[in-house]
């Protein structure tokens, strides 16, 4: 008797799962199955926008030109003389054949990245070498801003957290720049990465005495990652301080008096309250920053353009400026690999628990 | 004395630490407070200057007339008013649909959670460029204003955020909650709605917040479904149209201008809400 009424309870239970969860995937029926779908048709098309072509089925091609890469090693240059290989007489850095000299013709292979290895020169040569250069900014990007914006947003949050006159306010403050509209801070920090001193940056470092000459922040291409990294960080990191400040505010005052109490330093407190229970709300937050952050757009169409892309600005290009919408699509379902990717890593090594 | 010392001395350092805070997230706020107040050719002044200055006296001189061009362009006054309405309603939807999706996810036993939880968080693995096609076939095919477009569309984004992080905080509560008002006679579904959820407020305002916000700043989908539309414009979209007074280039005192007042309303929408961000818990049944 006792356990047809649990079990009563427990179907009951499903039951009521189940009708929760009906206006969440109504929506998602609506909005995301058919846009997706037709995302993943058309990827194995050569579908161009606005033309009168006929879309022609081709299979896989779009992901091969995507994804195909090489490596190929450069052979030396040597001097007919000498027998040695030949030394650039202003640079002295040594001489290696061209790329396109190693590198597959048909189809054509460009290249991506030139490095040394034990003494003998690559060259990486891909088919579609901007995409490559865009996964690869695009892992930098999201690596160093999570990180940056993770640590940063805890101490926000910590701060924020304790009492003080004001923090009330500070709780506003802190949201300040997360509220900008991202198009439009953008275009705040382009103004500020100016490459002359109208730009703050610039301004600054003249009057400190730092650099004796204008930087160019956003065309330098040693500087342009960094810079956007510094605007992301900055825009974002409140995301993450609310997020865990949120999660804070679960944590009882009665475990860290008790603490108190066993005379545990603010330290230890810490690693054996905070962060355990800070746990869950923190893997959610690092789960939803880093997939913002892999599919980041408007940092990157807005300061850089064309100069260097991301994966969804590529995207954005390949279907916007060159209507190649097939190979666009097919990008938007590699991105969505490298996403989905990410995120099971994440919950396994974050440990969150899904049921 | 040295007790008192030591004290004083963390309490500096805790300010100073506070006022870094400050000063790195509001600086660049500044900046733009500082640019929406010159000239055109005050922002070309090189050095660039700290408060708006004149350019052949070095006097203070403060221009205003930034503030004015915004406010008489209807655009983006018509953009402001659409921008809360598209902004606000997405948000409730979200944390409507969110909070009963997550209250299953988090605290009901039921098969296949694990599939669920992952087909929700997929929504959020496609650029939005990519789908962009898509969704404006769906829109069209629905015959839906571009105004219901950007909210329905909206929760692509928003659904997904609520959904999980309101799963994580009801998954947080303690179980003797929802058992003792079961042995009081409450269903599950009041269980829900009268104890689970007030609990969850700062989870609640937390991510109203920062879906609201989300929802102000989007562009993409916006500069794309009200490309027939202009009426219903949101904000950064007509910031995008600004076309100045001087045709020859982009009026960026303007868009300085229009960037903070932009900002205002979601700094008051904070301040009011922000207690609650805390208030929830404290006032709840967990602190007992």
């Amino acid at each position: 008797m006792a356990k047809s009424d649990s079990s009563n309870l427990a179907r009951e239970e499903q039951k009521l799962a189940f009708k929760l969860l009906i206006p969440a995937f109504l929506i998602l029926v609506i909005i995301a199955l058919y846009p997706l779908g037709q995302v993943f048709y058309t990827s194995f098309t050569d579908r161009t926008f606005a033309t009168a072509r006929e879309t022609q089925f081709v299979g896989l091609d779009n992901y091969r030109s995507l994804l195909s890469v090489t490596m190929r090693e450069l052979p030396a240059v040597i001097d007919e003389d000498t027998g040695e290989q030949v030394v650039d007489e202003n640079t002295g850095e040594r001489v290696y054949e061209r790329p396109i000299q190693v590198l597959p013709r048909e189809p054509r292979y460009r290249s991506v990245y030139q490095f040394n290895l034990f003494g003998n020169r690559y060259v990486l040569g891909a088919r579609t070498p901007d995409f490559i250069r865009a996964v690869v900014n695009t892992l930098l990007f999201t690596i160093f801003s999570v990180f940056f914006e993770t640590i940063l947003g805890l101490g926000i949050a910590l701060v924020v957290n304790s009492e003080f006159k004001g923090r009330g306010v500070m709780r506003a403050v802190m949201l300040v720049p997360w509220a900008v509209i991202t198009v439009v801070s953008a275009r705040m920090w382009q103004w500020m990465f100016q490459p002359t001193r109208a730009g703050l940056f610039n301004m600054i470092g003249t009057r400190l005495g730092l650099i004796d000459s204008s930087y160019s922040f956003l065309t330098n291409t040693s500087l342009q990652l960094p810079s956007i990294i510094a605007v992301d960080v900055w825009k974002t990191t409140p995301f993450m301080a609310l997020l865990i400040l949120a999660g804070l505010q679960l944590i009882p005052n009665e475990l860290y008096e008790a603490a108190e109490v066993d005379g545990a330093s603010k330290f230890k407190q810490f690693m054996t309250i905070t962060l355990p229970l800070l746990k869950p709300s923190l893997a959610v937050a690092l789960i939803f920053r880093t997939l913002d952050a892999l599919r980041v757009f408007d940092v990157f169409q807005v300061m850089l353009s064309q100069r260097r892309y991301s994966m969804a600005s590529y995207n954005y290009f390949q279907l916007i400026s060159a209507r190649r919408m097939g190979l666009a699509s097919a990008i938007g379902v590699i991105i969505f690999i490298i996403i989905f990717a990410f995120a099971i890593l994440y919950m396994r090594a974050l440990g969150v628990d899904t049921e | 004395m040295s007790k008192n010392k030591y004290k004083l001395l963390k309490k500096v350092l805790f300010y100073f630490v506070l006022a870094i805070i400050i000063i790195y997230l509001l600086f660049p706020f500044y900046w733009a407070l500082n640019s929406s107040l010159k000239t055109e050719a005050q922002l070309s002044m090189t050095p660039a200057t700290f408060i708006p200055r004149d350019p052949n006296t070095g006097e203070i001189s403060i221009y205003t007339n930034n503030y004015l061009a915004i406010f008489q362009d209807g655009q983006f006054v018509r953009g402001l008013y659409n921008s809360a309405i598209v902004a606000t309603s997405t948000t409730i939807l979200a944390l409507i649909t969110g909070s009963f999706a997550a209250f299953a996810l988090g605290k009901l036993r039921f098969k296949g959670k694990t599939p669920a939880l992952y087909t929700i968080l997929a929504m959020t693995m496609f650029p939005q460029v990519t789908v962009l096609a898509g969704l404006y076939a769906v829109i069209t095919a629905l015959n839906l204003g571009a105004r219901i477009s950007m909210i329905v569309t909206y929760l692509l984004f928003t659904l997904p955020f609520t959904t999980w992080v309101l799963t994580a905080f009801f998954r947080d509560l303690p179980k003797e909650i929802m058992q003792s008002a079961q042995v009081d006679g409450a269903t599950a579904f009041q269980t829900f709605h009268m104890i689970l959820l007030p609990l969850t407020a700062p989870a609640l305002v937390t991510t109203g917040l920062l879906s609201f916000i989300q929802a102000w700043n989007e562009y993409l989908f916006a500069l794309t479904f009200t490309s027939i539309d202009v009426e219903a414009r949101t904000v950064p979209v007509a910031i995008q149209y600004f076309s100045g007074a001087l045709a020859r280039q982009e009026p960026f005192g303007e868009i300085m201008a229009a960037a903070v007042v932009v900002t205002i309303p979601i700094v008051v929408l904070v301040l009011i809400f922000q207690k609650r961000i805390v208030a929830g818990l404290t006032a709840g049944a967990v602190k007992g």
